[in-house]
């Protein structure tokens, strides 16, 4: 099976960002299979391993799976400015619904 | 492209379900024949035991080699405290010379006063950064274990530990049944949001896909979100 253009390069950074991340294949597997994924947890391997051609629509799901496990990780706590304080104080029960969800 | 669905990892999932199911009568034996080779292992001793607890220090498993450290053992879980909790908690080595004249945990100290237990050593199992319980050994006699009988135990506590780390907890069968329901139910309601793009603008259900893909891009959702909006968006599907 031959590699279409970009393939490499897609599989190269999805590699990338699953290493950054800290996603194993089987989670990653586990997730596109979730959404819908067609093809198994052995070839997802082959694919990362660039021992696979995979079509569009697949590679583009293990895309999609790879960034929603990137989106659930909690991005790093962000620094208030003085105005964001006095907002929540002024704001009462919204500001504290706020933090809590940060946490 | 391939259509079939990937049933033969749908089946090694639960196949590898099946098979921590098995694997949790193998940490009850692994338990157990690591408890009778401590009692044998280190003189004087007239029993071991060992415990496994969860992060809140719940016993999820334990085996005793006598019924004598069965009781000891039981009453410093009723108790809430005793040298094995300690040793898990402080992941130190604990060593009591004399049951009678310890001050450390004087409740569990005044339950022991009918049982023929006077030493203790209890040390924490550790694997990797999880302190998975603690494995202990009673003497009859005051002053039986010391510095060097602690090192021993140590020494044998290390494989134990890495061991019952590799022989699931119980409670993993559960969380991987559960993360299974939960993409079945996932793929599902993907599978029905495409089909319901799929008819109502006459495409392939690869197209459909791309189109929901596409969706998920613009909108910066989820794909199981997008999906879950169309569906309740079909009138008479509310409720």
């Amino acid at each position: 099976m031959g590699f279409e253009a970009h393939e490499e390069e897609q599989c190269r950074l999805l590699r990338k960002a699953l290493k950054f991340a800290d996603i194993t294949p089987a989670d990653l597997w586990l997730t596109y299979f979730s959404i819908g994924g067609a093809v198994g947890e052995y070839e997802v391997h082959a694919y990362l391993q660039g021992l696979l051609s995979l079509p569009i629509l697949q590679r583009d799901l293990l895309a999609c799976a790879a960034n929603e496990l990137i989106e659930a990780v909690p991005p790093l706590p962000r620094a208030p400015y003085a105005e964001d304080l006095e907002d929540s104080h002024d704001a009462g029960g919204t500001g504290r619904k706020n933090s809590n969800r940060n946490t | 492209m391939s259509k079939q669905l990937p049933l033969d990892e749908l089946s090694s999932v639960i196949a590898r379900v099946k098979g921590l199911l098995l694997t949790e009568e193998k940490v009850e034996r692994a338990v157990q024949l690591l408890a009778s080779a401590a009692k044998q292992a280190i003189p004087g001793t007239l029993g071991a035991g060992i415990s496994l607890l969860d992060s809140q220090g719940r016993r999820t498993s334990s085996a005793a080699t006598d019924k004598i450290v069965q009781e000891a053992d039981a009453s410093q879980y009723e108790l809430g405290q005793g040298p094995c909790l300690t040793a898990w908690a402080s992941e130190q080595t604990i060593l009591v010379e004399d049951v009678r004249t310890e001050s450390r945990w004087p409740e569990w100290c005044a339950a022991m006063k009918d049982l023929p237990i006077r030493s203790v050593l209890s040390t924490p199992l550790i694997a990797g950064k999880e302190t998975l319980g603690a494995l202990k050994i009673y003497a009859a006699l005051p002053g039986i274990y010391d510095e060097e009988t602690s090192r021993l135990l140590q020494l044998f506590a290390g494989p134990a530990a890495t061991l019952l780390a590799n022989v699931q907890s119980s409670e993993t069968p559960r969380r991987i049944s559960e993360s299974l329901e939960t993409a079945l139910y996932s793929r599902d309601t993907i599978a029905r949001a495409t089909g319901i793009l799929m008819e109502r603008h006459g495409l392939s259900s690869e197209d459909a896909m791309q189109e929901l893909l596409s969706r998920v891009r613009a909108d910066r959702t989820t794909l199981l979100e997008e999906c879950s909006r169309i569906i309740a968006a079909v009138p008479g599907r509310r409720g």
